[in-house]
């Protein structure tokens, strides 16, 4: 209970400061009149505008990202029964790292990255699906094949188109770090219908999780619907994934590593593992973006490598705390 | 006075043909020796094989790379691949006596394995696109050609720079190199063109040649004037709408300036006369 007060404390602390800091100083009292003028609707001017139209929905947007990004983690460890599942895992990555490749490949305007990452993303889940069905039966091994080999194929796709427009490589390359940069709340509204559907599903399913922990077997003898329980936290997870993708890029390792802090710090129960993941790695990304665009300031380093840098050391600091 | 006049002749000479074998240091810090004037060359860099036509060479160039599309007489030129997919088969079965390369690419091992003299000289800021021309008149053996090219070079630009150097309003500038946004720090050889056209970049020196910046920065330095992005992706970006340049309609996408800004070689007069018809209409009319 203090460690979930202690969490909400920090991801507020989180929220102010990043609100409050940025690339431009911003005196704090003009930070709330900006709110205040954004929230009245009034007429924006200066640094008005940075704050609620940049700062803002970057700050809601990384809150939503992240996340999307741990719950869908949480699940797809939970559902694969494997430590190392992602939310990448079943080529929703390449798929939209793919669809965004061929919105620049074919110079198409800006406007249509998320359209075509969200639709790259969905595809690949559903083809690495039908791969692996067997009958009606969808096994876990088969499942993470079939997502890494699918995922194989797009990124090798995605290389050669790269190949053909080298000079646009630096935007894609971009794109698979991650990047914030451009969050407004039109991003925010149409992303908020993927995370509150896709990962309300996934909270919705945590007690059915639990009990597939058991393993399979003892899951049906349960009276569980392992098959479809299983198609539908994917496609869940995968939906998740694929709008926080279509809107910040690749972001790796909040989705991996997140879950496994909460596990370690909270516990392993499914109807805590979901929710704490979901407030924990928000906060880790609005954290990372804070310092992506304040160590170098006015210039921005690539959020998806401070994530690392700052989730890692302290994963691998836990990891060892308990080996011993 | 005989004997001064021989001198003369002599230092004249000198100055306008390369002894061979010339011994030069390339931008891969590597000691290289070209035994005789280069005949058959292959340039892996648009802009060195825009250099060598402008020099009169043109016709050494029996292979270009892929990108070089500049001057037209180019195209019937062989195509080898580029510096990161270089077809290294088709370079060396057209037996040249040289090969430009860049700094980047790794084509130098295999290619002095197969016994090619290679050379890398690649321009990256602006005094090197004439330091560039220099050298590389001295390896093709046009020397006083690279000289004067580089004369009428500074003097086209002056022409410029005279004209917008007393501008009474130097507009702030934003100029974007890819949207992740990626810019031009003043220093940068697109920055300092920037500056000549009469431009005042908003984006500090400090951060580099060409840095990853926050939008947050070109919202809060209200720039009049913006380079190389799309006018409506300009204003679908949050809070872009209240940059003056978005407000004014001065967001420029020029996809034929960009694409000469991007070759460090002889069109950069072309390149500056471009910019500062964007920056300043009123003083080319």
């Amino acid at each position: 209970m203090v460690k979930t007060l202690l969490l909400l404390l920090l991801t507020c602390c989180t929220v102010v400061l990043a609100v409050g800091l940025g690339s431009v100083p911003i005196a704090p009292a003009d930070t709330l009149r900006a709110i205040g003028h954004g929230l009245s609707g009034a007429e924006l001017s200066g640094s008005d505008v940075i704050v609620w139209q940049l700062r803002l929905p970057r700050v809601v947007l990384g809150l939503l990202v992240g996340a999307a990004l741990a719950v869908s983690g949480g699940a797809f460890q939970g559902v694969f029964r494997n430590p190392l599942a992602d939310p990448y895992l079943m080529g929703v990555a390449s798929g939209a790292g793919l669809g965004a490749t061929l919105v620049i490949a074919l110079g198409l305007g800006s406007l249509f990255v998320p359209p075509l990452t969200l639709l790259g993303a969905l595809l690949s889940v559903a083809v690495a699906l039908t791969i692996a069905r067997e009958g009606r039966r969808l096994p876990p091994a088969r499942l993470i094949l079939a997502g890494v080999v699918v995922g194989s194929i797009l990124t090798a796709l995605t290389t050669f188109l790269l190949l053909q427009n080298e000079d646009r490589v630096r935007q894609v390359f971009a794109f698979t770090l991650g990047n914030l940069a451009f969050a407004g709340w039109p991003q925010v509204i149409r992303l908020t219908p993927y995370v509150l559907i896709g990962g309300g599903v996934l909270l919705l399913l945590s007690r059915a999780l639990n009990i597939l922990q058991l393993g399979d077997l003892t899951a049906r003898s349960l009276g569980l619907p392992v098959e479809r329980l299983r198609l539908l936290v994917i496609v869940a997870a995968s939906l998740c994934t694929a709008g926080a993708v279509s809107y910040a890029g690749i972001i790796g390792f909040v989705g991996l590593v997140t879950p496994h802090l909460v596990r370690r710090l909270w516990s392993g129960d499914y109807r805590v593992l979901l929710p704490i993941s979901a407030l924990s790695g928000g906060t880790l990304l609005v954290l990372s973006d804070l310092l992506a665009r304040t160590l170098t300031r006015p210039a921005e380093l690539p959020v998806g490598v401070v994530t690392t840098l700052l989730g890692g050391p302290f994963f691998l600091y836990l990891l060892r705390r308990q080996a011993t | 006075m005989y004997k001064t006049l021989v001198f003369a002749s002599l230092l004249l000479g000198t100055a306008h043909a390369t002894t061979y074998p010339l011994t030069l240091t390339d931008d891969l810090g590597r000691k290289v020796t070209l035994k005789s004037e280069p005949m058959r060359i292959v340039s892996m860099l648009p802009s060195d094989s825009e250099t060598l036509c402008a020099l009169g060479a043109c016709d050494k160039l029996v292979g270009v790379d892929e990108y070089s599309d500049y001057p037209a007489q180019l195209s019937k030129v062989a195509k080898v691949g580029n510096l990161y997919q270089p077809n290294i088969e088709a370079l060396v079965a057209l037996k040249p006596d040289l090969v430009l390369v860049s700094k980047y690419g790794d084509l130098t091992a295999p290619l002095t394995n197969a016994g090619i003299t290679v050379v890398a000289v690649n321009p990256e800021t602006y005094e090197e696109v004439f330091s560039k021309t220099l050298t590389l008149g001295k390896i093709v053996n046009r020397e006083a050609q690279a000289k004067a090219l580089v004369t009428q070079m500074r003097r086209d630009i002056a022409k410029v720079e005279i004209l917008t150097k007393n501008a009474a309003h130097k507009p702030t500038t934003y100029y974007e190199i890819d949207p992740t946004p990626y810019t031009v720090g003043p220093n940068s050889f697109i920055g300092v063109l920037l500056t000549k056209a009469g431009a005042t970049n908003i984006i500090p020196a400090s951060l580099g040649d060409f840095p990853k910046i926050s939008p947050e920065l070109v919202v809060k330095s209200a720039p009049q004037l913006i380079f190389g992005v799309d006018p409506a992706a300009a204003k679908a970006r949050p809070g872009w709408n209240t940059i003056p340049a978005v407000k004014t309609g001065q967001v420029i996408k020029d996809d034929a300036l960009d694409h000469i800004l991007s070759r460090p070689g002889p069109r950069l007069p072309q390149a500056l006369l471009g910019l500062a018809k964007r920056v300043h209409p009123e003083l080319f009319r």
